[in-house]
């Protein structure tokens, strides 16, 4: 893989929450126009991987290249620049619950761009026709359903044709046939615009089905990050645990669940 | 590990101390960080906008006009009922006049507009960033580069600024006509010579004392709302346990920052 | 991003090339408008477009809509791939007049 086209390199990611390690030496890559599935049962990481992917949090060592910047690197001004190539849809939407749909969708280029305010409604328009939600841009976030929000929250992401998006549990807590209309706009999308995709989920089904690539999280390490043949192919042991969704039952070390267990009673 | 009960006593003062003291530290990085915004944040190509800065002012400064006016006129009569009744002891009761302008222009009216905007405002500001906060909306807004305190904290204190002090004003004015309202009736003053003999004893000073103070409760409210709305981590709880937090602390803060103020000034 | 305006009567054809994005899709709005105010039907030459991103199509749609309302003629000649893509995800390709290329829409003229 040449190391100019990959839209996002992260080596050797070390993170921690007070003095816990949330993510210990995490490395994967994907290129330009890829959709890379991040998956993992909770409390895998891959929430916290998202967030440093983000540039939300800093990392303990190790760095993220996105579209060639180190971002742990970057300075405010630099990461601002980037931010424009970047979009996130948030599991809940993250919709300011103050601003129509409309504005919502429209805040990115208010904010990044001197844009003439038509070409900017349309833009924003535009955007909520792809996501099949044309007509609703003068209602409140809180006069729409989940899958709305989750398929607004996706219009605001895109509205400045970003080359990053992310994309964190599209499913979630959506039924299978709106999840399914999701799934297929996020093809749509990479297929049109080029994008690279990175989609944080724990839908088996759905993972197969848009990934390129998937990168398996199993506490705080990568189990492995490969294509969707190879995953589905793989021999180890929690792979197959879940994606045959049987509960884990590994080994106990007798001396550390001890310690666990009467940790600052004796 | 068995800690016996001194050392553990004298840990927990060492970490409510730490705790303290990091949150002041964190406050006064959150002031500076705003003034920053609101003084260079055209330069940054994120400028505080001015629609934002009136759309707060009249949230929290135009909005709160009826309740500051109401508990001034009321502090005001109460003053003024407690003035005579005290200085009628001496025979002094025609001195209340002087006592009133004073106590009102200096001490009551900033801290009961202080306190009624700590009650009013801090609570919703903690709601409102709380809120956004488990909502990931402060995510959404550092993700498209919109960075929070600028978006949510610069417009506000800007508009605490601007208001706090002409509320202060206000309350100043509303006070002295209740005490001048019942001084009319109790010692048969008139009430433009209250008025007059007010402004006769008044000086620059005692109103830019006030005002003063009420630019300190500003940036108190604001932060301490906007601190603990910031802080917020787990789910509704969280946000009710931060708007009391905000009320409480800011109204605490209010009071001793003026204790301190008038320690400082009016020896 | 480079502009060229051209007279082909009755047409005026607006030729873009290079990135008509977030930057310079303003100049080429303007430009649209521009013709626009001058009572011609109007040809936008997209052959030359290497990227063409969503800020463009807008300009192209503010266009599409003016011109309609003076009831002058609209099209598109000869889109990039690239800018077709952008056109097909909010299925605008099936909106526009569309033509493969300026000597087919001036051969259809006569």
């Amino acid at each position: 893989m040449n190391s100019t086209d990959l839209a996002i390199d992260v080596s050797h990611l070390v993170t921690h929450y007070g003095s816990r390690k949330i993510l210990d030496d995490i490395s994967f890559q994907a290129r330009q126009g890829e959709i890379m599935v991040i998956m993992g049962g909770s409390g895998s990481g891959k929430s916290t991987l998202l967030r440093h992917l983000l540039g939300l949090h800093q990392p303990t060592s190790g760095s993220i290249r996105l579209l060639g910047k180190d971002i742990t690197q970057l300075s405010a001004d630099e990461m601002y620049d980037l931010r424009k190539n970047m979009g996130v849809a948030f599991q809940g939407g993250a919709l300011f619950n103050s601003m129509t749909v409309g504005e919502n969708v429209e805040l990115p280029l208010r904010e990044h761009t001197r844009l003439d305010e038509n070409t900017m409604r349309i833009m924003s328009r535009m955007k909520l026709e792809v996501v099949n939600l044309a007509g609703f841009e003068n209602l409140m976030p809180s006069e729409l359903s989940g899958g709305m929000i989750k398929r607004a929250a996706l219009a605001r992401a895109i509205v400045m044709d970003p080359r990053l998006l992310f994309f964190d549990e599209p499913s979630a807590g959506l039924d299978p046939v709106v999840s399914a209309e999701l799934d297929e706009l996020i093809l749509i999308l990479r297929d049109a615009m080029n994008m690279t995709i990175v989609v944080v989920t724990h839908e088996l089904e759905s993972a197969f089905k848009i990934a390129d690539r998937i990168t398996v999280l199993d506490q705080g390490r990568i189990l492995m990050s490969d294509t969707v043949a190879a995953v589905r192919a793989s021999t180890n042991e929690r792979i197959q645990s879940l994606l045959n969704r049987t509960p884990r039952n590994e080994a106990i070390n007798p001396d550390e669940y001890m310690e666990r267990l009467t940790r600052e009673i004796f | 590990m068995t800690l016996n009960p001194l050392l553990s006593f004298v840990s927990q003062v060492g970490q409510r101390s730490l705790q303290s003291v990091r949150e002041v530290g964190y406050h006064a990085a959150l002031l500076a960080e705003a003034f920053y915004w609101l003084l260079f944040g055209h330069w940054r190509r994120q400028p505080v906008r001015l629609g934002a800065v009136f759309k707060e002012a009249v949230g929290v400064g135009v909005n709160a006009i009826p309740i500051v006016a109401l508990a001034s006129f009321a502090t005001g009569m109460m003053l003024a009922i407690q003035g005579i009744y005290t200085l009628r002891t001496f025979g002094a009761e025609g001195q209340v006049v002087l006592g009133i302008a004073l106590s009102v222009t200096r001490e009551f009216a900033p801290l009961i507009t202080g306190i009624f905007v700590a009650g009013r405002s801090g609570s919703a500001i903690a709601a409102r960033i709380g809120t956004m906060q488990i909502s990931q909306e402060i995510d959404a807004l550092r993700v498209i580069g919109i960075n929070p305190v600028r978006y949510l904290v610069a417009p506000l204190l800007a508009a605490m600024l601007l208001t706090l002090p002409a509320l202060t004003i206000l309350s100043s004015l509303v006070a002295l006509f209740g005490g001048a309202l019942y001084c009319a009736g109790e010692l048969s003053l008139p009430i433009d010579i209250f008025f007059a003999r007010t402004f006769e004893v008044l000086v620059a000073d005692d109103v830019i004392h006030g005002v003063l103070k009420s630019f300190i409760f500003a940036v108190i409210v604001t932060l301490i709302g906007a601190g603990n709305g910031f802080n917020v981590s787990a789910g509704a709880e969280g946000v009710g346990q931060a708007t009391t937090r905000a009320v409480v602390l800011g109204c605490i803060g209010i009071i001793l920052a003026d204790m301190v103020f008038t320690f400082l000034t009016s020896r | 991003m480079d502009i060229q305006i051209e007279d082909r009567p009755p047409y005026k054809v607006v030729r873009l090339s290079g990135d008509v994005d977030l930057h310079s899709s303003p100049r080429a709005r303007e430009a649209i408008l521009d013709c626009l105010k001058q009572k011609a039907p109007l040809l936008v030459d997209l052959s030359a477009v290497s990227y063409m991103d969503s800020s463009g199509v807008s300009s192209l749609v503010e266009g599409y809509q003016t011109a309609k309302k003076q009831g002058l003629e609209f099209a598109l000649v000869a889109v990039a791939q690239s800018a077709m893509n952008v056109l097909k995800l909010a299925r605008l390709d099936k909106v526009f007049p569309i033509h493969a290329s300026l000597d087919e829409r001036m051969a259809q003229q006569r």
